[in-house]
Formats: structure tokens, sequence, C-alpha cells
């Protein structure tokens, strides 16, 4: 899993997902700092994430390994938040909570 | 998945079997902030109906397999969305219908100073 943080929402009425009820975030890859990478992608939110946060992405044919993502075509998911980050015991990354 | 703008159609009459009948959009991966090209080119496969000039976003790999347009074919980038509203920290850096309208104005007013 790749981290990126949560910079914004994308509106797509018009879909071939099959996905009920999607909610599309635009996310930035990060660093392990959190430090942004300008590299986006659209990634379907399947926990309520919100803006400015850190979360786990999940990418490739794994994403299709939950209920609401089976035999659908999705390829970048948000499966989890971030709350820390250590590197070495030294922790790098803190959640505002 | 990737954002991308739709810049023009692809056509290969000389293909493999179970490619025949697909629409193939030349896509452009753009910036969502500044919408701008990268100049990073993909051939996707549409599976929404999607235009020259409209915002996309389209998925790689084995799930560019999963529409129903792209169900057992040799696909790997299907276009699955296209997009109305990109927000980034709270405001709007693209509004499809508000960008459509300042199109249709320009024109508009193309026109006026032809006459």
């Amino acid at each position: 899993m790749n981290i990126a943080r949560v910079r914004g929402t994308v509106v797509a009425t018009q879909r071939s997902d099959k996905v009920d009820a999607a909610r599309f975030l635009l996310v930035e890859e990060c660093d392990q700092r959190g430090a942004g990478r300008n590299e986006y992608f659209v990634a379907l939110d399947l926990i309520g994430a919100d803006r400015g946060q850190l979360v786990l992405l999940t990418q490739g044919s794994s994403c299709r390994w939950t209920f609401r993502t089976d035999d659908r075509p999705m390829d970048t998911l948000v499966v989890a938040i971030v709350d820390t980050i250590d590197e070495r015991g030294v922790v790098t990354y803190t959640g505002q909570g | 998945m990737v954002l991308a703008r739709v810049k023009g159609t692809v056509v290969a009459t000389h293909k493999s079997p179970p490619m025949e009948g697909l629409k193939l959009l030349l896509l452009e991966k753009i910036d969502p902030v500044t919408l701008k090209g990268k100049g990073d080119y993909v051939v996707g496969i549409d599976s929404v109906g999607a235009n020259a000039g409209e915002i996309v976003f389209y998925v790689t790999g084995s799930s560019a397999r999963m529409t129903d347009t792209t169900k057992g074919k040799p696909s790997d980038a299907t276009i699955i969305a296209i997009v109305d509203a990109i927000e980034k920290d709270g405001a709007l850096t693209y509004d499809k219908s508000a960008e459509q309208s300042a199109q249709g104005s320009a024109h508009k007013s193309a026109q006026g100073s032809e006459q």
C-alpha cells in the first residue's frame, strides 16, 4: 500500500463502475513524513476519510477484494486512515486526531 | 484511477478480433489543480461515451477488464467515468458546466465580432 493525503473530491455522475453511492477522493501520493509528491490519483473511499488526512491506498487488482468492489472496475482504494508513522523508532507523522 | 483529458480518437482497422467494436480514445494525463496536460499520453477504451475535451478518469491493469464493455477483452486502460467537478482544498479546480458555458459565450462573442 502507498501513503497518500486526501486533497479533495471528484464528482462523476456518468460512470460504468457499478459502485453504489460512490465517493471519489482526490489523493496525492506522499512520502513517509506526509510530504506530497505532486502525483495525484482518484480513489474510491470506503471508510469516510476527510480532507487533509493521511490514508493508505490499495492499488491494482487487490482493490477488488472488498464486498463493495468485487468484480468491479476499480484500481485505487482508500482502505485506512493513518494515525502515526514511525521510522526507526522516531515518529515521522502523527494525525491531528 | 487517473485523471485525463480526452484529446482525440485512435482508429485501428487491423486488430485482434476481441478488440473489434471498441472505441479507442487518446488521453492525456492532467494535473488536477492546473488542469494542464502533463505530456503523458495513453490510449484508453471508452465504456461511458466520453467525447473529446472532456475530463475523465480511467482504470488500469486487470481492473480495466471489469466493465461490461471490456469483459474478456485485452484492455489495460478503460475510461470508467466522466468528471463533472474536481474540488481541492475546498475550492473547485474544475466545473464541467461552467467550462461549457464559458466556451459557449466565447463562441458567441467570436460570432458577434465577425458580424
